[in-house]
């Protein structure tokens, strides 16, 4: 028993840190990967398109604006970088949406769909459209995501005060979500049995999830959110990654787990709230880009946050070019892609992995 | 180092778990054996201990009273480990200790935070698994590894909450020869929820039998473990032979 019973401090090399920095190295090599195909998958999405546009003009056009014809430089600017850009600033915000909520809730399907967010959004969009469709003194086109958005910040301050009064107890705030969507689906449906044929076909089309509405204003506003809130969790990477060894465990070294989570959860709706409101629920990335990056890259939330902004940005950039390019002069609304695209990349990666375990 | 119990009460709710526990104070390099069947109420006096729990009454370590330090310098001397193993996640055990050292902001460099996790991944006989997903690890394994979590802080007072529930003979036997070991060496104190009579008996300084939240006899296990508070906690009927030397052994001759 002597070997086991040496004190600690006792070992003179360390082959832990020399496999486990290998291990840390491999995963920012994935990291980088996953960057790399994103600036390449943002490039070619700002290419696609019928316009005719060559790869020489759209670098002429980004150095030098002025350089462009106006038609051409409207197209570049004003059309295809805001579509480009929020697709992959959406995406972000509803992978790190994503993932927060699937560790802190210990729920693989949490998403912001399962909280509800989504399903709010859709049912202020359909108050909206169908209610609404023109106020005074209000630009048309604010109308529907400012009552979307209200609606999803509304369903957010229903899941803070459910987090508050439940103790932060996550079965209580996951059935709550479900509840939610229920219910938010259900008002929704009674919107649209009184909408006629051209407001039902807007509500079907906003809540297939679209980005082509997007314009400068929209991808700051939503940059602005994701980048007030990625520093916070930056910040609770650790905390993160010791909640996915438990909730024993975690409370047994002082983390007020509650506190934790209500935190989390704040930002996390808060985040795709802000998301959902400009660009329709495009809910699945939130739950697929996580868990394609948790198979890439493990548990550690270190790599893994980075690694699902990453990849739920990636899915829904391929998305926003192939939306563009698969049936020419036709533009697919995006949620249907990013299911497309998504799901054989998931499949694909689970099968690969459980091969490896088995 | 001194641990002080007295007059301790807790609650679920209005009914009340605990009713006005006390013991005699335990001095620093002494293990304590919490003992008693299930329901008892052991693992809501370590959550109390650990300050998890809100408690009425008096727990004061090393001159500090946990209803007056805050929670944050409580846990900077007092680490426990949980009933309940780290869940079968696919973090790794490394993972999940340098996380737990980093998120406690532990002042370890990374050198010195590698060598520490795998001498005591040495200790407990972790060392092959150390970069395998705990999902892989059978329950005596994660078991360990919670072990490992608690030995990572390097605390002044170690609670451990039936630390040997999953493992075999010869792992009970090494878990708590190192946590003796440990207490020992650094004037360290040890309070484990135990099932095993004969393990407490063996390793434990001092013991403390409860039943429905009170305590029914508290001292060495001479003392404790006799065939009448045996019958009174666990209703079963006992033989002690104190001829060997050590500790008592107990033959449990069958239920009452």
């Amino acid at each position: 028993m002597a070997h086991i019973l040496r004190p600690i401090g006792m070992m003179q090399t360390s082959t832990l840190a020399i496999e486990f920095s290998r291990l840390t190295r491999r995963r920012v090599f994935i990291l980088s990967g996953l960057l790399g195909a994103l600036v390449l998958s943002l490039w070619l999405d700002i290419l696609a398109g019928p316009s005719g546009l060559s790869a020489g003009q759209v670098i002429d056009g980004l150095i030098n604006p002025q350089s462009l014809e106006l038609r051409y430089k409207i197209i570049l600017w004003d059309v295809r970088l805001p579509d480009a850009l929020i697709a992959i600033v959406v995406g972000a915000a509803l992978g790190l949406s994503g993932i927060e909520t699937q560790t802190v809730l210990d729920n693989p399907l949490a998403s912001p769909f399962t909280l509800g967010v989504s399903s709010a959004a859709v049912l202020g969009a359909s108050v909206a459209i169908v209610l609404l469709p023109s106020v005074p003194f209000v630009p048309p086109a604010f109308i529907l995501p400012v009552l979307a958005l209200l609606g999803a910040l509304s369903s957010s301050c229903l899941i803070l005060i459910v987090v508050r009064l439940s103790g932060g107890a996550r079965e209580t705030v996951i059935l709550f979500g479900i509840a939610l969507v229920f219910l938010c689906n259900a008002i929704a449906s009674g919107f649209h049995l009184i909408a006629d044929a051209d407001a039902l076909q807007q509500v079907v089309f906003w809540t297939i999830g679209n980005l082509t509405k997007a314009g400068w204003l929209e991808v700051t506003i939503v940059t602005c959110c994701f980048l007030a809130i990625f520093p916070f969790s930056i910040k609770h990477v650790w905390l993160l990654t010791l909640l996915r060894g438990g909730e024993a465990h975690a409370r047994s070294t002082g983390v007020d787990v509650s506190r934790l989570r209500t935190w989390v959860i704040i930002r996390s709706s808060i985040l795709a709230a802000f998301a959902v409101c400009f660009v329709g629920t495009i809910g699945f990335i939130g739950l697929v880009g996580p868990h394609i990056a948790r198979l890439l890259l493990g548990e550690d939330h270190r790599m893994l946050v980075p690694g699902a902004v990453l990849c739920s940005a990636l899915i829904l950039s391929i998305a926003s070019g192939l939306s563009k390019t698969l049936i020419p002069g036709v533009i697919i609304p995006v949620g249907i892609l990013t299911a497309v695209v998504g799901v054989p990349l998931f499949l694909f990666l689970l099968i690969q992995r459980r091969g490896r375990s088995s | 180092m001194r641990l002080s119990v007295k007059n301790l009460s807790a609650f679920y709710g209005k009914k009340q778990i605990l009713h006005d526990i006390t013991f005699p104070d335990v001095d620093g390099g002494m293990v304590v054996g919490l003992l008693g069947p299930n329901a008892s109420g052991k693992s809501t006096l370590m959550k109390c201990l650990s300050g998890e729990k809100k408690s009425k009454g008096n727990i004061i370590f090393d001159d500090d009273n946990l209803q007056e330090v805050g929670s944050k310098k409580w846990h900077e001397k007092v680490a426990t480990m949980p009933q309940t193993p780290p869940a079968p996640t696919a973090l790794t055990p490394t993972e999940l200790m340098w996380s737990t050292a980093r998120a406690l902001a532990l002042p370890y460099s990374d050198k010195e935070l590698s060598r520490k996790i795998e001498s005591i991944f040495n200790d407990l006989g972790l060392s092959d698994f150390q970069l395998d997903a705990l999902h892989t690890l059978s329950g005596g394994k994660r078991q360990l590894i919670g072990l490992a979590l608690a030995f990572i802080r390097d605390p002044e007072l170690l609670l451990l909450d039936e630390p040997t529930s999953a493992l075999d003979l010869r792992w009970r036997m090494i878990v708590l020869e190192l946590v003796k070991n440990k207490v020992q060496q650094d004037g360290r104190v040890s309070i484990a929820a135990l099932h095993d009579l004969d393990l407490a008996a063996r390793y434990c300084d001092l013991l403390v039998l409860m039943k429905n939240g009170k305590v029914i006899a508290s001292g060495p296990s001479e003392e404790v473990l006799i065939p009448e508070n045996l019958a009174r906690v666990y209703h079963v009927e006992t033989e002690i032979d104190l001829s060997k030397p050590g500790y008592p052994r107990i033959d449990v001759v069958g239920a009452i």
